[in-house]
């Protein structure tokens, strides 16, 4: 049982951790990536009405 | 109550924040591949926000955290399969990298281009019913959650229910994947907050080594090694790894992300950071209910548990969770947790609803009404034709959430459900991207066999579900081959991409 423990234990670190640091990372990048995204939908609707 | 006035406020705030900035996706709808893959245009980190948040929801936590009450830690092993499947899927782009390739709108779609018509429209009827069936419970055990924590009387849960499912249908159905994606981005940043401050409260609360206690004295080496445990053993985990890598690849809702984005490398990287947010995603509420076993278990065994006992009230395992929430959080962060979760709910929710409509519409309705001879339909019409394919679906999860409670826990429940489509159309998928042999009638009897072998050994042999699952993946196999091997033999080369 306790090599189950200390596995599971390094899996939740695993987990939490990269659940944490992923999340910040796609706060700052996810917010750049949606304004280029819609700033390319922009022009492709400018061009499509042109 | 249990929400105080400044819990209100935060989440009346987030719910107005939320749908007038998805009503913004509006303008940028052109054509039917805007309002279905956001015009093919999402980036890195867009997806991984989209992606994570359709697939993280208030039924996610609660079903989790049933596991975790229910089974401890064992139920782990359910949460690392599911990420390091993903993982493996990102890394190796297996069927997203083609699939993203082949520029489809929805995983029927596909069935065309390799097989024939009516197996689209036949994995099109099955997709949509099978997930709509999948998600017709989401409703009220997100309900549930709601009323429990903020305290709301139970009597409501139909209102609650109507009020939440309204407000995705605005928004989704005016603005499609552009405002679910707009929308997505910022469920996920709230959910995540939300994810972080319950656990490191439940985690205080309870403390750890309590929990491991707690585990242990109920449940003894089952608690800890998923072998062991009786409602898992090597079955149930072969069974996981087929179910996930069929998730991962041909669950409708996750391939439009597949499909959204602008390129195939793209997918692949959206896929594999995601994957270690999966693993979190199952890991995290599933303590959250050890917590709460070890805060609140001290009533009746039932099934090898102890139920959980709040505030002198039995209640059932799956509702221990948010019980435990409205017991340890404070006012502030109640209304951020309930905000978060909302947002989760609202995310899978309009990500779902755009998802089955989108199969509805352009898998049934479009291909039935090409088969009568009748003309395409204008861009335009096939966003009104998903437009209202979105308001059934949200019609039926009404009336079949309020009817419906699945039996055992709700995790299996909706593994079973989805593998009754699943088992057959990752097969098809499968072999239809690697083996040359594969064919229609092989298609066909992979679909049949791999439904009726889910169906058939859950609802009439009462089997239990690790079988079930298993059984379904290897007839939906079996089916294939023999079809394949019996019928004609397929065309050499895939017909082109649309542009």
């Amino acid at each position: 049982m306790n090599h189950w423990l200390a596995f599971w234990t390094v899996w939740l670190v695993i987990a939490a951790v990269s659940f944490a640091v992923i999340t910040a990372i796609v706060m700052v990048k996810g917010y750049r990536d949606l304004r280029s995204m819609f700033s390319r939908l922009a022009e492709q609707r400018t061009h499509d009405r042109g | 109550m249990h929400f105080a006035s400044i819990d209100w406020l935060i989440v009346v705030v987030y719910l107005i924040a939320s749908v007038a900035v998805g009503l913004l996706g509006k303008k940028y709808i052109g054509s039917v591949s805007h309002y279905l893959v956001a015009g093919r245009e999402l980036g890195t980190y867009a997806g991984i926000a989209t992606l994570a948040a359709t697939e993280i929801g208030t039924i996610t936590f609660m079903y989790n955290a049933e596991l975790g009450y229910r089974y401890g830690f064992a139920a782990f092993a359910a949460a690392l399969i599911s990420g390091l499947v993903m993982i493996v899927v990102g890394r190796t782009g297996l069927v997203i990298g083609r699939f993203r390739a082949l520029r489809l709108m929805t995983v029927p779609e596909y069935f065309e281009r390799k097989y024939s018509r009516g197996l689209r429209l036949l994995a099109g009827i099955l997709v949509a019913v099978g997930g709509i069936l999948n998600m017709g419970v989401f409703l009220k055990i997100e309900g549930e959650f709601l009323t429990i924590v903020s305290g709301i009387d139970s009597h409501y849960l139909v209102a609650v229910m109507t009020a939440i499912l309204l407000l995705e249908l605005v928004y989704t159905v005016v603005g499609g994947m552009m405002a679910v994606v707009i929308t997505d981005f910022i469920q996920y940043v709230l959910l995540s907050v939300a994810t972080i401050l319950v656990s490191i409260y439940a985690v205080f609360h309870a403390g750890w080594d309590d929990i491991v206690a707690k585990v242990s004295s109920t449940m003894g080496s089952a608690g800890f090694d998923p072998i062991e445990n009786p409602k898992f053993g090597v079955t149930f985990l072969v069974w996981q790894v087929l179910l996930w890598f069929a998730i991962h690849t041909c669950w409708q809702t996750t391939a439009m992300r597949v499909f959204s984005t602008r390129t195939p490398e793209i997918s692949k990287r959206v896929m594999t950071w995601t994957g270690f947010i999966y693993l979190g995603r199952g890991m995290l509420p599933m303590l959250w209910g050890a917590a709460a076993l070890t805060l609140f278990g001290l009533g009746a065994v039932d099934n090898g548990v102890p139920l959980p006992v709040v505030n002198g009230q039995t209640l059932a395992p799956i509702d221990a969770m948010p019980a435990m929430l409205a017991s340890i959080l404070g006012p502030g962060v109640k209304g951020i947790v309930v905000a978060g979760m909302l947002a989760a709910t609202m995310s899978v929710n309009s990500s779902y609803l755009l998802g089955w409509s989108a199969v509805i519409s352009q898998d049934v309705i479009l291909p039935i009404r090409e088969q009568m001879g009748k003309p395409a339909l204008s861009s335009r019409s096939q966003i009104l034709v998903n437009r209202l394919a979105n308001l059934f679906v949200g019609l039926f999860l009404m009336f079949w959430g309020l009817y419906y409670t699945p039996p055992g826990a709700v995790y299996l429940y909706l593994n079973i459900t989805g593998t009754i489509y699943l088992a057959g159309t990752f097969i098809c998928v499968i072999g239809g991207l690697y083996w040359k042999r594969a064919n229609t009638s092989g298609g066909y009897l992979a679909m049949l066999m791999g439904a009726a072998g889910a169906i058939i050994p859950f609802f009439f042999l009462h089997w239990s579900e690790n079988v079930t699952g298993f059984c379904a993946f290897g007839l939906a196999a079996l089916g294939l081959v023999l079809g394949s091997l019996m019928g004609k033999r397929a065309p050499t080369s895939l017909a082109a991409a649309r542009p």
